[in-house]
């Protein structure tokens, strides 16, 4: 049985006192995240063709498409669907990242999203 | 158990209208700042024993099983992710197993070596957690801050594969969604090493420490013939000599590919969970470093239909509470016709209560805390003194004081714990 | 042993008159009628030594409501079946074998509506609140619905 003591902690309080402080400065600079860290979802226009897939596998319903108009091709008239993004309800799984068959989705490294207004975070891209 | 002190004799009013007795109930009540999950104990107590104990449980039922009923597979699998904070990668695995067992495909190997290298970082990370939190309300605040600057070191090991701290979000039906990086062999293997030693460490303070030895020695006893009657699983089990282990008795992921031992105690007290749980970090570091070395080559998932075929199955884990379990019922459809989900506190709770007879008040926290709840430990705590119907309340910190000031009066009187003599003590002290 | 566990468990099921069906991962279910099921479970528990208890499921069949007791020894799963009407929904308890269901049983109390004789909680709710109107069947019928509930309760309309 090894030998009871008082106080068996302080030596390394000492050594801890040499070392570096364990506390981040954030926010006073800024903190470095991983290469695959996910953060707020983005969408690139050019690449988006309106497939919905996206937002069928969506779990928290954040992905509605809305109707943007008629294209018309050769003989047939398609319509164009585009999604919107309501960003307060993303639980940033990635499940639409994974699932986009033209890379359109990416997950950036923002994470600071705290807002007082929900609508701050409706995300809709201008489609061309 | 220590002998319950001899009842004082019971005296009745002559005109009847009050009956003095020694019990008093303490109801141990729902909502606090610092919990996780609420619940609520009555503690009945004659003088300071605790003689009788009624638990209510449910304020944070969120009908997830009733939910499953209508959203498609995978999708389920991030709801029940979000089951629980500190064991949420377990509770996806284990959905994940039970639905897999229902269709005729196989994880591939490579997925089941990382799923076992990320379960066994969360137990660590679970498991430093409870560590610190021990020394928290036993008042040694030391080793609370130590103890989870270390646990950074495993989080940030954990968010560099995933992308997150807590959920993973890196399961999915057949398989995993992310690889293992290029080049981070030789830092886990290194980072392991360090909490192996850091480990080590911790348990030679906790061994030698008189002050923690003097809080968690002999408290929270319960006799493994109870324990087992009552259904114990995990850490609540092993540390009364209980071989129950998931991991060995049915194995599944890669832990039977993978050499390690279970830890058990024979002694049966709170600070036997003390050294159980750093035990199993050093046994769950190896595993981790071992399954990092030999990480078989292939794909990491295979693409399923979403409709699963017919059929009932079901699965149990080990997460670092406990025994999970989860049973799946399949129409044939992209819906489930039936999840269940049970958690390993739900299985500790009637343990629980027999460890919390027979102790004083000022235990409470402790064995509240020895348990591992995932639903936290305590909270606005009200006295009613049914002698002179007078009430008065005491914060969760207030009552760790009166702990603090019970075991170690003169030392609490001096700066060494960096706390003043609170004046809830000295409140406690001149009404009575 | 792992391989006659499922032998000695068929050979207790003949005695209850029903028959023990061992999937490909050692799962071993049996059905048997509530008359013979606290024989059968004695005789699991005591004789084979199968103490573990996971958990109790409760199933909505349609006409009947079906209680899984879900046993663990070892490598093995025992799964024992049992049915009782959504007409008359009163179960056995099984408390006095296995002191450690006595939760589960609570649980299912609450989400089903069967009623466990023998057990002394059945007037306590485990997981639904206080104030559960007791006309409003219970939530894991397969009849009740989520909107329904939340309306009674006060609980504000759920995000589509």
């Amino acid at each position: 049985m090894p030998k009871k003591q008082i106080g068996s902690a302080i030596p390394e309080m000492f050594r801890e006192m040499l070392e570096k402080p364990s506390t981040e400065a954030y926010p006073f600079k800024p903190i470095i995240v991983p290469d695959r860290f996910r953060g707020k979802l983005d969408i690139d226009p050019a690449k988006c063709t309106g497939c919905s897939v996206c937002s069928l596998v969506c779990p928290s319903s954040v992905i509605t498409m809305v109707d943007m108009g008629i294209r018309k091709l050769a003989d047939r008239e398609l319509k164009v669907r585009k999604p919107v993004f309501d960003l307060a309800s993303c639980i940033f799984c990635g499940e639409c990242v994974d699932n986009c068959a033209f890379n359109a989705l990416e997950m950036t490294k923002q994470f600071e999203l705290a807002t007082p207004n929900k609508s701050d975070l409706l995300m809709k891209k201008v489609f061309t | 158990m220590s002998a319950q002190p001899e009842k004082p004799p019971r005296r009745e009013e002559s005109a009847g209208l009050m009956e003095y007795s020694t019990e008093s109930l303490v109801p141990f009540g729902p909502i606090h700042p610092a919990l996780k999950e609420p619940e609520y104990f009555k503690l009945v107590l004659e003088g300071e024993r605790i003689v009788e104990v009624i638990p209510r449980v449910g304020y944070v039922h969120r009908g997830l099983e009733k939910a499953s009923e209508s959203r498609p597979w995978i999708q389920n699998m991030y709801m029940f992710e979000r089951t629980c904070g500190i064991c949420s990668f377990v509770h996806s695995v284990c959905y994940a197993q039970a639905v897999e067992g229902l269709t005729m495909f196989q994880v591939p190997a490579r997925a089941r070596f990382l799923r076992t290298i990320i379960l066994e970082m969360e137990r660590i990370h679970s498991h430093l957690l409870w560590v610190g939190l021990m020394g928290h309300w036993a008042g040694f605040d030391t080793l609370f801050m130590w103890v989870w600057n270390d646990r950074e070191v495993v989080l940030d090991l954990v968010e560099a594969i995933s992308g997150n701290r807590v959920h993973k979000s890196m399961n999915t039906l057949c398989g995993v969604r992310k690889d293992m990086p290029e080049n981070m062999e030789d830092r886990i293997i290194e980072r392991m090493k360090y909490l192996t030693d850091r480990a080590r460490y911790y348990r030679d303070v906790i061994d030698t420490e008189e002050t923690m030895l003097a809080r968690t020695e002999d408290i929270g006893r319960v006799t493994a013939d109870t324990a087992e009657k009552l259904c114990a699983v995990g850490p609540m089990a092993r540390y009364v000599g209980m071989r129950r282990d998931v991991r060995l008795n049915d194995p599944y992921a890669a832990y039977d590919e993978v050499p390690f031992d279970i830890v058990t105690r024979n002694e049966g007290d709170v600070h036997a969970l003390l050294r159980l749980r750093l035990d199993e970090l050093v046994v769950s570091a190896n595993i981790v470093s071992y399954a990092v070395k030999h990480l078989p080559d292939g794909p990491i998932r295979i693409k399923i239909p979403p409709t699963i075929p017919a059929g009932e199955h079901s699965s149990h884990c080990e997460a670092p509470r406990g025994e999970i379990f989860y049973f799946a019922k399949s129409a044939g459809g992209r819906t489930p016709e039936r999840v269940k989900s049970r958690q390993p506190t739900l299985a500790n709770i009637p343990t629980a209560l027999e460890m919390l007879k027979g102790q004083t008040l000022a235990d409470v926290p402790i064995v509240l805390t020895a348990i591992d709840p995932c639903f936290g430990c305590m909270d606005r705590m009200s006295f009613f003194d049914i002698d002179s119907n007078k009430k008065w309340t005491w914060s969760g910190e207030q009552l760790r004081q009166y702990g603090i000031n019970k075991y170690f009066p003169e030392r609490a009187k001096r700066q060494l714990h960096g706390q003043k003599f609170s004046s809830a003590g000295l409140g406690f002290k001149e009404k009575f | 042993m792992s391989e006659l566990f499922p032998q000695q468990v068929g050979r207790y099921a003949e005695q209850a008159g029903s028959k023990l069906t061992t999937t490909h991962k050692n799962e071993n279910v049996i059905e048997v009628t509530q008359e013979k099921l606290k024989e059968f479970l004695g005789h699991l528990v005591n004789d084979l030594s199968t103490r573990h208890l996971m958990t109790i499921t409760g199933l909505d069949l349609g006409q009947n409501i079906q209680i899984i007791y879900n046993f663990s020894h070892e490598r093995d799963t025992v799964h024992v079946k049992t049915n009782v009407p959504k007409t008359k929904p009163v179960a056995l308890s099984i408390i006095d074998i296995v002191p450690g269901a006595i939760l589960y049983e609570m649980e299912v109390h609450d989400m089903l509506g069967v009623y466990f004789t023998g057990n002394p909680w059945m007037d306590r709710k485990l997981l639904l609140p206080d104030e559960w109107p007791s006309d409003l069947p219970a939530p894991l019928l397969k009849t009740s619905r989520a909107d329904e509930i939340r309306k009674r309760l006060d609980l504000g309309v759920a995000k589509q």
